[in-house]
This record gives C-alpha cells, sequence and structure tokens, in this order.
C-alpha cells in the first residue's frame, strides 16, 4: 500500500494504481520495480504538508494494488485503460504509477483531456520506435488522438522528425531552463504525466534513459503544483530500481505534491 | 431462465455474458496478470442486447459466469406504427411489437431476424 492510502476504496477522491510494465525498454530495464520503489521510498514522509496545510490521511486517498502486465501490451492497456475508467466514473481521480511511460496511454485514454501536460526529458512524439507503435517512445503522439494540445515541460531530445512535429499547432514544447517561469494557461481538463526522467540524472538516475541537463526537483514540484487543479488524471512514471531510491523518492513526493494541490484546487 | 455457467476465460468479444442480470454482448474482453501466484484477471466490456447500455465486470478468469441462451429467430413484418413494427414469428405465428432499429426502414410482409431472450425481443 502507498503510505497514507488506507481510505476505503468505495469512498475515496484518489486512487494509487501500479502499472509495472516493463516491455518496451530500450536502454536500462527495471521499469517493472516502479510502483514498488515508488510505496517503499513514501514511507518515511510526514504526512502534514505545509504548503497546503493539510494531511495526505485526510484526503481518502486509496491503493488500488498493481494491475500486472501481460506479453500482449495493447490488451494489457485495454484493460488497464478499463480499470482506470472505473475508478473515474466512481468519483476517484486516479494516480498511476509506472511502469513504463507506455502506461500513460491507458490513462489518457480513461480520462479523455483537452490538455494532455507531461514533464519529460524526451518528446516522445514518435509513431512508433524500433518497429513498436507502443513504445514508451510513442506516449505523446498516442496522447493527441485524444487530446487537443500537448505540453511538454522539460523536453531536450528528440529525433528530427519528433521536433518537427512538436512544431505543429498542437504542441508546445517548454525547454528546460523556461519550465521555472511556465505558468499553465490550459483550456479545460488536464492530464499531467511525470516521466521522471525529466529531472537532471543527478537527481533521479533510476530511470530507463537519462538524459542530461534537465529538471531540478523544486522545478519540478512547482509545476506539479501549478497544473494539478486543473488534472482529471495524473501519472508518474519509469523510475526502476537502478539507483539508491533517488527516483522513486521523488517520484513519491511529486505524487504527493500533486494530491495535495489539487485537493487545495 | 435459458442461460449456461461458463468460466470467464471462455468468454469473447461478440459473445454474451449476464452482467447485473442483464443479457450483453461482449464488445472488448482484455486480461491482466495480478501476480506470478495469483490467477489472472479479466475484464469484460458489453452492451445490454437489448436496453443498449454498457456495463462492465472484472473477474478472474477462472470465476464462473452465467451465458444468455439468445435465441435469433425469422419473422414477417405485419405494420409498422411509427417507431414499431408489429411483427409475426415465421415458426409460431405468435405477433408483437418490437421498436424499428434506428436506420431502419421496415415495411408490411419484409422478412426480418430478430434476437429474444426471455420476454424481450430486439430486431437485428
Amino acid at each position: 500500500m502507498f503510505p497514507g492510502a488506507s481510505a476505503d476504496p468505495a469512498s475515496a477522491e484518489y486512487v494509487v494504481v501500479g502499472a509495472p510494465l516493463d516491455a518496451s525498454t530500450t536502454f536500462q530495464p527495471g521499469a517493472r520495480f516502479g510502483p514498488r520503489r515508488v510505496r517503499h521510498f513514501a514511507e518515511s514522509f510526514d504526512d502534514y504538508d505545509q504548503y497546503t496545510e493539510q494531511r495526505f490521511t485526510d484526503l481518502a486517498v486509496a491503493d488500488h494494488g498493481d494491475v500486472g502486465p501481460t506479453d500482449d501490451v495493447d490488451e494489457y492497456l485495454t484493460f488497464l485503460r478499463g480499470t482506470l475508467a472505473d475508478h473515474a466514473e466512481e468519483g476517484r481521480l486516479p494516480l498511476l504509477v509506472g511502469g513504463e511511460h507506455t502506461v500513460t496511454v491507458a490513462g489518457v485514454r480513461a480520462l479523455d483531456p483537452d490538455v494532455f501536460v507531461c514533464l519529460d526529458a524526451h518528446l516522445d512524439l514518435r509513431e512508433s520506435y524500433a518497429g513498436n507503435p507502443l513504445s514508451h517512445a510513442t506516449v505523446a503522439n498516442h496522447a493527441l488522438d485524444v487530446a487537443d494540445r500537448a505540453v511538454i515541460l522539460g523536453a531536450r531530445t528528440g529525433s528530427e522528425a519528433e521536433w518537427e512535429r512538436a512544431g505543429a499547432d498542437d504542441v508546445t514544447v517548454v525547454p528546460p531552463q523556461a519550465v521555472a517561469d511556465w505558468e499553465p494557461d490550459l483550456d479545460g481538463d488536464a492530464y499531467l504525466s511525470v516521466d521522471i526522467d525529466a529531472a537532471d540524472p543527478g537527481y533521479a538516475p533510476g530511470t530507463g534513459t537519462m538524459e542530461p541537463f534537465g529538471l531540478d526537483p523544486s522545478t519540478m514540484h512547482e509545476a506539479v503544483r501549478a497544473v494539478a487543479p486543473r488534472a482529471v488524471g495524473f501519472d508518474v512514471v519509469e523510475v526502476n530500481d537502478r539507483d539508491e531510491g533517488q527516483a522513486a523518492v521523488l517520484a513519491a513526493k511529486l505524487l504527493r505534491a500533486f494530491v495535495y494541490a489539487h485537493a487545495d484546487g | 431462465m435459458p442461460r449456461q455457467q461458463n468460466e470467464v476465460r471462455d468468454l469473447d468479444e461478440g459473445s454474451y455474458v449476464m452482467i447485473d442480470d442483464t443479457p450483453c454482448e461482449i464488445n472488448s474482453y482484455s486480461t491482466a496478470k495480478p501476480g506470478k501466484h495469483g490467477s489472472a484477471k479479466a475484464r469484460v466490456e458489453a452492451e445490454g442486447v437489448f436496453d443498449g447500455k454498457k456495463r462492465s465486470l472484472s473477474q478472474p478468469v477462472d470465476a464462473k459466469v452465467w451465458v444468455p441462451i439468445i435465441d435469433r429467430k425469422q419473422g414477417q413484418v405485419v405494420s409498422v406504427t411509427g417507431d414499431d413494427a408489429q411483427v409475426m414469428d415465421l415458426e409460431t405465428y405468435d405477433t408483437f411489437t418490437m421498436r424499428i432499429p434506428e436506420g431502419e426502414d421496415l415495411n408490411p410482409d419484409d422478412e426480418i431476424e430478430y434476437l429474444e431472450y426471455e420476454d424481450q425481443r430486439k430486431i437485428v
């Protein structure tokens, strides 16, 4: 159980759902351990949040447990989408914990947001990668099948074709050095996805595809808190077990920051 | 009640299943694995055959579910009144009134197929 997520699911406002998918990882595997690590490294946090003067255990957060992947990723995403949609229909905001970034596709399909906001080192605008249309590198492209716009915060790498795609009117890329000054200008509901590799590798080395010149944790914290009140869904993804807990503890803290800020709305 | 018991794993897209005591047609079947030592879970998304409402169930693949036995029958249109058609079953000669599906244009003497489950009927 995610620490503090002790509410009865039937009456919860938020629900943590683990999605330990680790199928298309292209460099350092281990995203399957993300949900376990994130739950574990959240154990040391205080219940009280001084920014919003709330206690996490007062915010009606439940833990669904993990939805275990099968070999068929497409079918798994269908199952996961349905699970998340059920929670949303019953009034619980899903807090999805990956797993590789591909799980976000299920979240976006379930929540049907107007705007997809993503903290990510990578553009993830490919149509397929290594012949796989459900690769972790295609997430923003899939999100734009559902959402009208994508805002990618902290992106600093992509293929030539991705940067061309990013130049279209429905994509906004905010480079790392501009994220601290970014203010949300969002029309409608947002879905917020946090790929932990948005952080500089010095802060979150436990991730599949590290990319230097990244965001510092405080900037990520402020961005999450700024978007949270407009969000209908949240995920944090791409945490693996290849560090001493830095990536997982940052992911867990950002999840909690999202809940505090959303509840404070 | 014409129905039989199956395991969830035997269900498939396009087949029928009872959800909330209502016969439904399955339009999505997917599975997930809860863990190494648990049985896989299946999720079924379906639509009520007669009421069109979306329903879903999520259960272990070895759980038992009821599958309705829905008859597909032949009928002939006797008369049409607004959105309703009076239809005669071509086997039993029983007549009954059914709603005409949206977009269908039916006339007297047209032969149609319909689904029947207990006292519920629907033109296909």
